[in-house]
């Protein structure tokens, strides 16, 4: 192990004295540290920002007057999606979804309020994030110092002079190796500091930060183990650093977004408007609460009837009008989530294209391993749709049932002065309703979507690995 | 014929930053002759060639090519001269032809087919390389495409950077009998060299330059040549001096 | 032009120059063909809207027919308004992505639906497009270095730049001819597609000059660069490592950084904000007497005074009126969210003259209409277009008029109303 050592060694003194590739050194550790703190506070904000928005929706919904039950059912409720401790590290889809959702009766809202929409153009160059620095920028610095690492010693001759000195082919490419791992572990270094950082916070889970770590680590490995095969498979240094920029700039640059654009049109999403009138026209094909013909309405009423054995809506114990509610928003809540349940199967199914071309491209690989485990990828969004869609059925049945039970069919259906005031129920009820809370996936759920990524890419460290075999065996053989 | 001779090179001075390459050179090649240009590392020979090519800017003294001054109008003189550099470096890419034929394009010049070919053939490169890529060749075939392109430019003024280094006894020779031809027609060579002996076999004239200027000069007339012996220690003698 | 037919076949010659040139025409082909493409299903999904909204229409009319209560007609009416792409968008598909291009709108309050998206894949869109931008902004400079970085490193490193400077034509004027041929042909490999693509789009002849326009004095931008790093006299592979790491720096970082100082220097009061404001105003009007809504609603529009005074019952043009007066309270914090959006896009805008790649993007964007300013644009549109959707039914609620089935016909409809 000492020649690979002294190799390595005299690898590091040549980086060292190199002005250029310390300039470049010192910009990425002070890139990062900027991603870091940026991110960091930038998460802190939002997270901030969010819950302070909550809290007062919720507290503007506590301090409602009495109301008629119906009333509070189109006042709704403002929910925000909070953010996740990991998000600081890579927050993924979190400025290209909205965060901001109104839930009310009879409707499904979109998330509103994306920072994609409320930024710059320069949004779509990237985000400065640490996740951002290690899957795009690392590997790049770790080409421009690592290239000539074997193609140099080809060019200049000196892998000669190095095997008559005795040093073998596995102790000449093991040294380089070492030299650059260090290098790649020295640019790693602060953004994996800044994640054991992030986990400090209250609801960092392990499991995640574990697949984070062994993803990011992986990855790096496998660009510092390409970086030398190519060095040494060359024969000088420009064809090295050109074939590596032209790999780099096709798995990180070029695939991620010509995946995206060949994934949105084998797949296409149905746009609202289209879903929206679908859903209407289902909702009429199942029945019209507003037409007193309506078969499927005409049959509730009479099981409804029957249930209580009287035969007129007036003698019934409940608020008939309530029960109806109750029945509309079971209809059309099927009827949302049958439509959301597909747009979704449709995204998933778009995200499984990406992921297909992500088998060529361990950086989109890396990139759904890491959104995954900080729950910030399309799937955590949609956790939180769900939760949002379940906490907004719950609520306005919680309302019609209110109506149902608190609010006399007779008041209700009354017109006189007075009736607006009979037919309010107390406004300590809309204190009794739950508050919205999200409830984040548990750490072995992150780690276990990081998963699939995280078997890409080390598949790809396995074919780096005979790659480097190969290479190593033939080191110096051709000349 | 021109009153003047078509290399003329008079108490040059040349340096660059505090470091004087050239003290004092003065150097002149008439039409018709070869002038062989001797001297140890350092001794400024190369410079003499970057001067008269334009490269390089005189501090005191003249030098002409034809009568134009190359520091003043280096695309002129450049028209007048043609100059084999010591490492022959074509395009690997291109075949002999087709390196030949672009050479003489960015000179400015457009001759047929046949010309080339025939200029190809004289330099001594058999005609199934013609249209072969340059990746292959020695050196010697190499000097040879690049002897053919200075012999089609058929300009007055011919510069030679250590054009026999490398090459084989046999190509040498050939090498000479082109020179020679080039010389019968009128052409002023300067050439720059280690190589006393292939001096002595082709040069009417040797100078011998000496930390930049020429120290001594030799000239063989006719039938008779140098003698080597002697000027091989005077040579020797040159370099000593110039080390101690 | 004899010597450049000679530079161009050495040029070719070389393996490297030949799959350069052939890989950026091929991208750039692609990126036009995904464009276009994207652009068509946009066309195909606004074409698609007239269907679909009679169907909805000719629902709510059956319902609305009952009654003919123009409030019904009004409160379940959706009406559809689109942003039709330009003919230059499928080259720079901008926020079209991201931000909808077609919304429906009632007569309700505006605030409450003017910010609500499309559905569309975030994981899609966080990489960003593959478009003619993308391939002009971010992979043309990587080609220009490809082809520039040993420009003259090169021939000084195979030792011929000695031969070629004393050649008559070569020197300096060589290395113009060599730079002028390589960015032309790098300018072919992008500008002969997109020509074949506008052409195809019938995009106007003043867009394309533009945009080729654009395109070469980027290249030229970077064919300088190159210029300049090579005076610094290093080897080929130096020249290729700084060149792309200024690539890096101009392309990728600068403009990552960039974004993070915009938007902490320039903070946004949150869209969320107006839509709290927005709905605490309209749900209050429940809890007020509703003479205050109509009093304060009369005051601002006083054309619709004259209208009969509520009775006990309710009554849409109290619902409507309410819904009016919420987005005249949040107003004032939506003109402070656009001008916050505005000033983040000028100073976008203004980073465009530092760094060319922003500029090259921004001025793309504009010039395919998919910036932000078009979709300000739009939504003016959509304001004035809610504004005549406003008066109309008002016209029959104020003053009592029944709404019948044909009445639904005589609704105004998107387009006609370029603001």
């Amino acid at each position: 192990m000492s020649t690979a050592w002294l190799i390595a060694r005299d690898e590091l003194r040549m980086m060292v004295r190199n002005r250029l590739a310390m300039i470049g050194m010192g910009l990425l550790l002070l890139l990062t540290l900027t991603a870091v703190v940026s991110a960091w506070a930038h998460q802190r904000g939002i997270a901030e920002l969010r819950a302070r928005h909550a809290q007062a929706a919720e507290a503007a919904f506590d301090a409602q007057p009495d109301r008629h039950p119906h009333r509070m059912v189109h006042y709704g409720t403002f929910i925000f999606r909070p953010l996740g401790p990991l998000a600081a590290f890579d927050p993924g889809v979190d400025a290209f979804t909205g965060n901001s959702m109104f839930l009310e009766g009879h409707r499904q809202n979109t998330a509103n309020f994306g920072d994609v929409r409320q930024s710059s153009l320069l949004i779509r160059f990237g985000q400065l994030t640490p996740a951002f620095v290690l899957q795009v920028i690392a590997p790049l610095l770790l080409i421009f110092l690592g290239y000539g690492v074997l193609a140099r010693e080809t060019e200049q001759g000196t892998l000669r002079v190095l095997m008559l000195q005795g040093a073998r082919r596995w102790q000449v490419v093991g040294g380089k190796l070492l030299a650059l791992g260090l290098v790649a572990l020295i640019a790693g270094a602060p953004a994996m500091i800044g994640l054991v950082a992030m986990a400090r916070q209250p609801g960092a889970l392990t499991l995640p930060m574990l697949a984070i770590a062994a993803g990011y680590a992986a990855y790096l490995a496998l660009w510092t183990i390409l970086i030398v095969v190519v060095s040494g498979f060359v024969r000088r240094g420009r064809d090295a650093l050109l074939a590596l920029t032209a790999l780099w700039t096709v798995s990180t640059i070029l695939l991620p977004r010509a995946a995206a654009d060949l994934a949105s049109a084998a797949v296409p999403l149905a746009n609202r408007l289209q879903s929206d009138v679908a859903i209407a026209r289902d909702l009429r094909a199942m029945g019209d609460s507003h037409n007193p013909d309506d078969p499927h309405f005409a049959a509730f009423k009479q099981s409804v009837l029957d249930r209580h054995g009287v035969s007129r809506v007036e003698d019934l114990p409940l608020n008939y009008k309530g029960i109806v509610a109750i029945e509309g928003e079971r209809m059309t809540s099927s009827l949302f989530n049958r439509y959301a349940a597909a747009s979704h199967a449709a995204q998933a199914r778009q995200n499984a294209y990406v992921d297909r071309i992500g088998l060529l491209s361990p950086a989109i690989a890396l990139r759904s391993l890491s959104m995954a485990a900080a729950g910030t990828d399309l799937e955590g969004h949609r956790r939180f749709l769900d939760q949002a869609e379940a906490y907004r059925y719950a609520l306005v049945q919680r309302l019609n049932a209110m109506q149902a039970q608190a609010v006399r069919f007779a008041d209700d259906t009354a017109t006189d002065a007075d009736a607006d005031r009979r037919k309010r129920v107390s406004a300590s009820h809309w204190q009794a309703a739950p508050d919205f809370r999200f409830v984040a996936p548990d750490g072995a759920t992150l780690a276990g979507a990081a998963l699939p990524g995280l078997a890409v890419v080390l598949g790809w460290l396995v074919l780096a690995l005979a790659a480097l075999g190969l290479v190593t065996r033939r080191l110096g053989a051709r000349r | 014929m021109p009153t003047t001779d078509p290399i003329l090179i008079s108490d040059l001075t040349l340096g660059y930053g505090t470091h004087t390459v050239l003290d004092g050179l003065s150097l002149a090649v008439p039409a018709g002759s070869i002038t062989a240009l001797l001297g140890g590392n350092g001794a400024g020979k190369s410079t003499t060639l970057s001067a008269l090519l334009g490269f390089a800017r005189a501090r005191t003294g003249t030098i002409t090519v034809c009568g134009i001054d190359p520091a003043a109008d280096p695309d002129e003189a450049r028209r007048l001269i043609a100059y084999l550099p010591e490492n022959v470096a074509l395009y690997d890419h291109l075949s002999a032809f087709e390196n030949a034929d672009y050479l003489l394009a960015l000179s400015g010049e457009r001759p047929k087919r046949g010309t080339i070919e025939d200029a190809l053939s004289a330099a001594g490169l058999q005609d199934r390389a013609w249209h072969r890529r340059l990746g292959g060749f020695s050196k010697g075939m190499r000097q040879k495409v690049a002897i053919a392109v200075a012999l089609l430019r058929q300009v007055p003024v011919l510069l030679l950077d250590e054009p026999t280094s490398g090459l084989d006894p046999r190509a040498t020779a050939d090498f000479n009998a082109l020179l020679a031809e080039v010389r019968a027609r009128g052409t002023a060579v300067l050439m720059v060299t280690h190589d006393l002996l292939s001096a002595a076999d082709i040069a009417d004239r040797i100078a011998f330059l000496e930390a930049g200027r020429v120290e001594h000069e030799v000239a063989a007339s006719g039938e008779e040549r140098f003698d080597v012996r002697k000027l091989h220690a005077r040579f020797q003698l040159g370099a000593g001096r110039l080390a101690a | 032009m004899i010597l450049l037919a000679h530079e161009l076949r050495l040029l070719l010659r070389q393996r490297l120059s030949v799959m350069a040139l052939a890989l950026l025409a091929t991208l750039s082909a692609a990126s036009l063909i995904l464009g276009m493409s994207e652009v068509q299903r946009q066309r195909d999904a606004i074409a698609a809207i007239p269907a679909a909204q009679a169907e909805d229409i000719a629902a709510v009319a059956d319902y609305v027919d009952r009654t003919k209560d123009a409030g019904s007609a009004a409160y379940y009416s959706f009406h559809p308004t689109w942003d039709a792409p330009s003919a230059l968008a499928f080259a720079a598909l901008g926020m079209r992505d991201v931000s909808p291009y077609i919304l429906r709108v009632r007569a309700l309050g505006l605030e409450a639906q003017i910010y609500d998206g499309d559905t569309f894949n975030p994981e899609l869109a966080l990489p960003g497009r593959f478009d003619f931008a993308f391939v002009l902004v971010f992979l043309a400079p990587l080609f220009v270095i490809a082809l520039f970085h040993d420009l003259v490193s090169g021939e000084r490193e195979a030792g011929r730049q000695r031969t070629l400077d004393a050649l008559p034509r070569g020197g300096r004027s060589l290395w113009r001819r060599r730079s002028a041929l390589r960015l032309s042909l790098l300018w072919a490999a992008l500008a002969l597609p997109f020509m074949l693509a506008a052409a195809w789009e019938q995009v106007a002849v003043g867009a394309i000059l533009a945009v080729l326009a654009v395109a070469m004095a980027y290249l030229l931008f970077w064919a300088g660069v190159a210029a300049l790093v090579s005076r610094l006299r290093c080897s080929s592979v130096t020249n290729a490592a700084v060149l792309a790491s200024a690539w890096l720096l101009l392309v990728l970082i600068v403009p990552t950084l960039a974004n993070v100082a915009i938007n902490a220097a320039l903070p946004i009061d949150q869209g969320a904000e107006i839509a709290l404001a927005h709905r605490e105003e309209v749900n209050r009007a429940w809890d007020i007497p509703r003479e205050d809504t109509m009093r304060r609603f009369y005051a601002r529009h006083p054309e619709w005074s004259p209208s009969a005074p509520l009775g006990p019952e309710f009554h849409y043009k109290w619902y409507l009126a309410f819904h009016q007066n919420g987005d005249e309270s949040v107003a004032g914090r939506v003109r402070a969210y656009r001008a916050g959006l505005e000033a983040r896009d000028a100073a976008a805008r203004a980073t465009g003259w530092i760094l060319p790649s922003v500029g090259v993007q921004a001025l793309l964007m504009r010039l395919a209409q998919t910036d932000l300013a078009a979709q300000l644009r739009y939504q003016d549109r959509i304001r004035s277009f809610h504004r005549r959707l406003r008066t109309f039914y008002y016209g029959y609620l104020f003053t009592d008029r029944p709404f019948d089935r044909t009445d639904f016909d005589r609704a105004p409809r998107f387009g006609g109303d370029i603001s």
